[in-house]
């Protein structure tokens, strides 16, 4: 074998290494969530409330808090994000400006979320007078995937082909009409992905929302505007932090499991949406 | 047409839409001034010298120098293990894998990216310190290197996806080039494509830069939460602190109006500073790649 080709094998063998282990890593985490979290899962702990501080009982109503404030989040969200892409596409025409907002929307991607908490609390917490309760979570959530939904909706928007816009400005559409009739229909998939993947994000979002939304026992569902919830990311938080402790330790894995299968149905939901689009496409 | 015209004749449909573009454009700014006017209190009280300042005693004195330090370091430790294996399976997915296992990768990668921070944040807890205490012979396993080993594995899906898509964005008329003068594919991947695809390259590591600062909660539960530079600074098995597990500790009994708050959201405006800065030069060079 000559000098040549065996510097070739051995970098691909390198190369697959690496691969393989940040592959291996994926495995790994999935592993050890399923088998640790698996034998804390039953009917009661999916459906009992949690006591002692979560060392007893279920987590069903953290499994609420999670959904009432991912949800909350995302229907905040979309009319904002779906206003802001078409406001973008059809009213904005200088090249320049549209390179300034996406730039502006990739900076808000990028800001730490522990941020959108302080700040988020001020605003929603302290000006609106919500105080720390699942409004302001949920409005803070609504802010911080903001930039999820715009990029993927942003991205539908782009790829509607320019002769189904002609045929809608021929037949006399007005900018509203346009939206209605041609838009809307045409990047459903993108509005659909987004708002998915913004869901997923809400769902495992901790920093933002752990000192302005959420109690850490004690709490049922909200009875009104001003009240706390008790979620699965801040419940999985408090039993870490008693990692010492054999029952709180089971219980963080069993939360742990429940939050990562929320997660993830949402992304591979999305996974598939967008392959099966792809499959269309190179049809 | 004047301008009061060429306004009133626009339907409600630019209306509602602007708003939302408003909201949508402003809220960095409002971040950002919001981080600036709240902290001005604790820049009155303790100077400037807030930034350089060692010692942090809540109600007394304000130095976000130990924070900032250990930030940098956690941050550093990530990138350096984070890089052999994001750039290698980049480069194995992009140049040399078939397109069925390509998406699989790839796959892989957006669930791994999907992963919530606590999950990180357990394992860390449960396992990983553990780990670094027995293999390390430590006291004590919440150090540095463990929120920086936590943080490599957090950005692995990040820089390894961007980096992918550089890579991918160099034309084929290259590899072609390079082939057909004879180099090996490997000697082509590293001396045609990899070359070209450098600035799209550095950009990923960039943005994955700024994501790992910017990680709160995982870091928080290993990191030790000690605002101290160890002794001597470059000890990476001393427990230390960074600046959001700074913010995510203390938030919670400093909430209001405070100096203390002042002082949270203060270290939050310097956390914010570098953050974009990273963001903005890794935005630039993806900008630059395309």
């Amino acid at each position: 074998m000559n000098r040549r080709l065996f510097k070739e094998r051995t970098i691909l063998f390198t190369l697959y290494g690496f691969t393989v282990c940040g592959c291996l890593v994926l495995a790994v985490i999935l592993a050890t969530v399923f088998m640790k979290g698996a034998p804390a899962i039953s009917g009661a702990f999916l459906f009992e409330e949690s006591r002692n501080f979560g060392l007893e009982g279920g987590i069903f109503y953290q499994i609420a808090g999670t959904l009432i404030l991912m949800m909350g989040a995302a229907l905040v969200c979309l009319p904002v994000a779906l206003g802001s892409v078409l406001f973008q596409t059809e009213f904005l025409h200088s090249p320049q400006v549209k390179k300034i907002f996406r730039l502006l929307i990739y900076s808000l991607n990028a800001v730490p979320t522990i941020i959108f908490g302080l700040i988020g609390y001020l605003f929603f917490g302290v000006f609106l007078e919500a105080g720390v309760s699942w409004v302001t979570g949920v409005l803070i959530l609504a802010v911080m995937i903001l930039p999820t939904l715009h990029v993927s909706i942003h991205e539908a928007v782009e790829s509607i082909p320019k002769h189904y816009r002609e045929a809608g400005l021929a037949l006399g559409l007005s900018p509203g009409q346009q939206m209605r009739a041609v838009i809307l229909p045409q990047s459903l998939h993108g509005i659909v992905t987004g708002t998915l993947l913004g869901l997923a994000r809400a769902a495992g979002e901790t920093a933002a929302i752990m000192f302005t939304a959420t109690a850490f026992s004690g709490v049922r569902l909200p009875q009104s505007w001003t009240e706390p919830v008790t979620t699965l990311q801040t419940h999985i938080l408090l039993l870490a932090q008693e990692a010492a402790n054999p029952e709180a330790l089971t219980n963080a894995w069993g939360a742990g499991l429940v939050l990562m299968t929320i997660v993830f149905v949402l992304i591979t939901v999305t996974l598939w949406i967008r392959s099966g689009l792809e499959m269309e496409a190179q049809r | 047409m004047n301008l009061k015209q060429k306004f009133s004749e626009k339907g409600p449909a630019f209306w509602w839409t602007g708003f939302a573009a408003l909201i949508s454009s402003g809220t960095i700014f409002i971040l950002f001034i919001s981080l600036v006017i709240e902290s001005i209190p604790v820049f009155k009280a303790q100077g400037i010298s807030f930034l350089w300042g060692t010692d942090w005693f809540a109600g007394e004195a304000y130095g976000a120098l130990p924070m900032i330090f250990g930030s940098l370091m956690v941050t550093g430790i990530a990138v350096v293990m984070v890089l052999p294996f994001a750039l290698g399976s980049a480069i194995l997915t992009s140049e040399f894998l078939s397109g069925r296992l390509r998406l699989m990768v790839k796959a892989a990668m957006e669930l791994l990216a999907g992963v919530p921070g606590i999950i990180y944040g357990l394992m860390g807890i449960a396992l990983l310190t553990v780990w670094v205490r027995d293999v390390f012979g430590l006291i004590d396993g919440n150090t540095l290197f463990t929120a920086g080993f936590l943080l490599a594995v957090m950005i692995l899906p990040t820089v390894m996806t961007l980096s992918e898509d550089a890579l991918r964005s160099v034309p084929g008329e290259f590899r072609d080039t390079a082939l057909s003068l004879g180099l090996t594919r490997m000697e082509m991947v590293f001396k045609v494509v990899v070359p070209q695809a450098l600035p799209g390259l550095a950009g990923a590591v960039f943005l994955g830069v700024g994501r790992a600062m910017g990680e709160t909660i995982a870091v928080m539960l290993v990191i030790g939460g000690i605002d101290r530079i160890p002794q001597p600074w470059f000890n990476l098995f001393a427990a230390g602190q960074s600046i959001p597990s700074k913010i995510g500790r203390e938030a919670a009994e400093a909430l209001g109006f405070d100096v203390q708050w002042s002082a949270l959201i203060a270290l939050g405006l310097v956390l914010f500073v570098m953050v974009m800065t990273l963001t903005s030069a890794g935005n630039i060079l993806l900008r630059k790649a395309r």
